[in-house]
């Protein structure tokens, strides 16, 4: 029982994350029309770059978390001008740039500061009871901020212009430019938004497990995960698909053999491609 | 009838696209199927070479039922068509795209394709000249190894149609054969299908240019998926309802 | 008309005499003394030269796969465990590794075909992780994470039998590549990655185009990863990583993948990098990453495009020429 609730939580947990993450490459597969390999490279090195104000520079943790979502946000103008626009949605271009753009990050962290895994320490340390399990209240925050996350990207496609642009360029690009969207400006916020969104949950990984400099592949691969199994198009679907994720990643390995969970999560993602490539609540994928 | 299409309708997710459409095109004519834009003419040429399957209702061609068969194999039973808005393999040179065709009537297997065997040669040079006399009949033996896609608009077109040629169809579906094309060019293009008829083959055309009718032996209208009116051209051209459609009230 | 394409732009002849040297002193190194150490790294070159030539294979029917390496894991721990587990000689085992990967590639296809452009990209990739979580999870008999050790050797000890073993493989196999792509076969596959709509209405039935195709390129990675087994004798799932699937389709790109000679100067200049920088240890992803951007940005038909590229700007007096758009995807 107490089992059950633990892996519950940290399925919870683990399913912001993801949530996190997936939304940041599902705006860019939208509204750019590319897969940006190298999204995994920026949650580590976000996550890194809180890390080392924190730590080495002794900034307060929490100021930061800001400074290094401001700085990987711009990095994410750059990377959108140079790195993306010269190859004009060409999917399979993109992927080399993004490997290059993987291979460049983490071995700068690797140069700089080590291979090794280390840990932040806890945004808000100690524990809070929920009924028999102990919870840690860094779980609960960002449980807390996943929440927040979603209901303000919402507000800012349903209210704000600038969201709506957004939707629309997600649609319909040549209608959308027709129309007199400034396509270039969508899709330099859009990146911006990823990267803020990706060093939000790097950081927040790091407090609640650990950092290392090869952490993005994996998440790489469960952003991906996410986007398939939830299809572009609505951030609720990502929230659902981000938990089905979550949940399969936090309880399978607990109930069996964690290779045979490996294997049927990559097994029903194939399934999916197969029977509803669009993803269980998405528009066409591609 | 050589080709019977019957109550074919289709609908795609609520909308209907084509509705209880049924025509019969005789061996040997030439038969335009009118109508305004997005009145479903395309809809109904891709439910007849099988690129999409009626929801209901029967294709006949040639005696036999092709309703519900794949694309490649309505094509290798006889019928050929070109496409209104990709007409060709744009990386090919022009000779490449013909040659493409006529490999459906000249077979080669696997192993005699790999071991460059005598008949794969004989083949493959059965195939050239096949295709060299398609592009001079259709005019195009000049550019013959230019890339498809710097090919001029109306060369492109009459590449679509020497494609489709190539197949040695005996039904040829052309969809909008003449759209931008000059008038030497459309001389020509009616010139290439007259002659095609002589040979005895059967020709469907969706066409906006009234120019094809001097062509045709009967004409099909349809608006909003549905036949408003099939039979002579004089019969159609008169009919009120098709110079409603075309001209509005 | 099809066997002008054989060599573009230099004239049949001079491009033949050029392979036709490489050859003949790739025969000659070993009897001219290079050591155990350069040659060991040829064999690494020609073995993921014979990769990459498959994955542009299949890429020529407009399938782009981020999965090939699983069909190399398939073929090497077949063969290996077919041959450690019941005795049978390499020389059986690895012809009959590569015809099960055929098999495995073939059955793959008929689903997986059925997706178009970036979505078979996707499940491509997810089947190359499918390929190492199967093999995980019978780590009995494969030993998952650490490997297998103890497959029989195709030579014995001595690098040279093998070197020039590889070295008429990839031969071999890049011939049967090149009889494919520029016979009627390579053009069938070519009018299918244009456009599905056009081919079928000629009578080509497009899907099953593609699941030859795929299934071809499975087997020559089938076969070398069968090769490869029984050469370098221990085995370990992160040979045949998701890295090393991206790594393919890095060397298909950068060389060029319009060109039938892109992935084996894509493959040999990049693995050939990695080798000779190694003296810059853990600088050496930097300079791997420059020239992918330089690749990228300024040779937009890869390294195999170069000599044509560098002509046309000669020519036209220093306008850019055109980017072309890859993998003709409908």
């Amino acid at each position: 029982m107490e089992i059950a609730l633990v892996s519950s939580v940290n399925g919870i947990v683990l399913s912001a994350i993801y949530i996190m993450v997936a939304l940041g490459l599902a705006l860019l597969l939208s509204i750019m029309g590319i897969f940006n390999f190298a999204h995994g490279a920026i949650y580590m090195v976000g996550a890194f770059l809180t890390y080392g104000l924190a730590m080495q520079a002794g900034i307060n943790q929490w100021a930061a978390l800001v400074i290094s979502m401001i700085i990987m946000g711009a990095l994410g103008i750059f990377l959108e001008r140079f790195c993306f626009r010269p190859f004009g949605g060409k999917a399979f271009e993109v992927i080399v740039m993004s490997v290059a753009l993987i291979l460049i990050l983490e071995t700068a962290v690797v140069v700089t500061v080590g291979g090794s895994n280390r840990a932040l320490p806890a945004f808000i340390p100690g524990n809070i009871k929920i009924g028999v399990v102990s919870v840690s209240i860094d779980r609960i925050l960002t449980l807390g901020i996943g929440i927040a996350l979603l209901i303000l990207l919402t507000l800012l496609v349903q209210k704000t212009r600038i969201g709506q642009q957004m939707l629309a360029v997600s649609q319909d690009r040549e209608g959308a430019a027709l129309q007199g969207i400034n396509i270039n400006r969508t899709a330099a916020i859009a990146t911006v938004i990823a990267c803020i969104l990706a060093t939000l949950s790097g950081t927040l990984m790091s407090s609640l497990y650990f950092l290392g400099p090869f952490m993005g592949d994996n998440m790489l691969m469960k952003a991906i995960e996410v986007v398939i199994l939830s299809g572009i198009g609505s951030f609720g679907g990502i929230l659902v698909g981000g938990l089905i994720i979550g949940f399969m990643d936090a309880v399978l390995p607990v109930v069996m053999n964690p290779l045979a969970a490996q294997a049927i999560t990559i097994g029903i993602i194939i399934l999916i491609l197969l029977i509803r490539p669009r993803g269980l609540f998405g528009y066409e994928l591609f | 009838m050589f080709l019977e299409v019957n109550n074919i309708s289709k609908n795609f997710g609520g909308l209907t696209a084509v509705s209880k459409f049924g025509m019969a095109v005789a061996e040997g004519n030439i038969v335009a199927l009118i109508g305004p834009n997005g009145a479903g003419k395309t809809t109904i040429f891709n439910l007849i070479t099988g690129v999409i399957r009626p929801d209901s209702g029967t294709v006949i061609f040639d005696g036999r039922v092709v309703t519900g068969k794949r694309p490649h194999t309505i094509a290798a039973g006889g019928i050929g068509r070109t496409f209104q808005l990709t007409p060709l393999f744009a990386d090919f040179t022009t000779l490449e795209n013909v040659i493409a065709s006529v490999y459906l009537h000249s077979r080669s297997s696997f192993w005699c394709s790999l071991f460059n065997t005598r008949a794969y040669c004989r083949n493959e040079a059965y195939a050239l000249d096949k295709a060299n006399e398609i592009l001079e009949l259709v005019g195009l033996s000049k550019v013959k190894d230019e890339l498809a896609k710097n090919l001029p608009h109306g060369y492109q077109k009459m590449l679509g149609i020497a494609r489709a040629l190539a197949v040695q169809p005996k039904l040829l579906m052309l969809d909008e054969p003449l759209g931008g094309m000059n008038a030497d060019e459309i001389a020509f293009t009616m010139g290439v299908m007259g002659k095609m008829r002589q040979e005895g083959m059967t020709i469907l055309v969706i066409e906006h240019n009234m120019q094809i009718l001097d062509l045709c032996d009967h004409v099909v209208a349809i608006n909003f998926g549905q036949k408003i009116c099939d039979g002579s051209v004089a019969d159609v051209t008169c009919h009120p309802e098709v110079i409603r459609a075309y001209l509005g009230e | 008309m099809l066997k002008k394409r054989f060599f573009a732009g230099k004239g049949k002849y001079t491009g033949a005499a050029i392979v036709a040297l490489v050859v003949i002193l790739l025969f000659l190194l070993p009897p001219i003394g290079i050591s155990r150490y350069y040659i060991h790294i040829l064999i690494g070159v020609f073995i993921y030269i014979i990769m990459t030539s498959s994955l542009r294979l299949i890429s020529l029917s407009g399938q782009i796969s981020l999965g090939h390496a699983g069909f190399m894991c398939a073929g090497a721990y077949t063969s290996a465990v077919i041959a450690k587990n019941f005795g049978l000689a390499p020389w059986l085992t690895i012809p009959l590794g590569a015809l099960l990967t055929f098999i495995l590639a073939f059955l793959v296809a008929i689903p997986f075909t059925r997706l178009r452009g970036l979505y078979f990209t996707m499940i491509s990739l997810f089947f190359g992780m499918a390929v190492l979580a199967i093999n995980e999870l019978f780590q009995d008999i494969t030993g998952g994470q650490s490997g297998m050790v103890g497959i029989p050797t195709l030579f014995g000890i001595s690098k040279i039998p093998y070197y020039y073993f590889f070295l008429a493989l990839t031969l071999v196999c890049l011939f049967v590549m090149h009889r494919l792509e520029f016979s009627r076969i390579g053009l069938t596959w070519k009018a299918v990655a244009q456009s599905h709509s056009v081919a079928s209405s000629i009578g080509i039935d497009e899907a099953r185009q593609r699941i030859m195709c795929f299934a071809l390129g499975g087997l020559f990675a089938g076969l070398t990863g069968a090769a490869y087994a029984h050469y370098y004798v221990v085995l370990s799932v992160t040979t045949f990583s998701f890295f090393t699937s991206i790594y393919l389709f890095i060397y298909m790109m950068v060389g060029g993948v319009n060109s039938f000679y892109g992935p084996i100067v894509g493959t040999a200049v990049l693995l050939l990098v990695q080798t000779f920088a190694r003296g810059l240890r853990e600088y050496v992803p930097f300079i791997f990453a420059a020239v992918l951007l330089l690749v990228l940005y300024l040779m937009p038909q890869g390294l195999a495009g170069l000599p044509a590229q560098l002509k046309s700007l000669v020519q036209r007096r220093g306008n850019p020429p055109e980017k072309e758009v890859i993998g003709r995807v409908p």
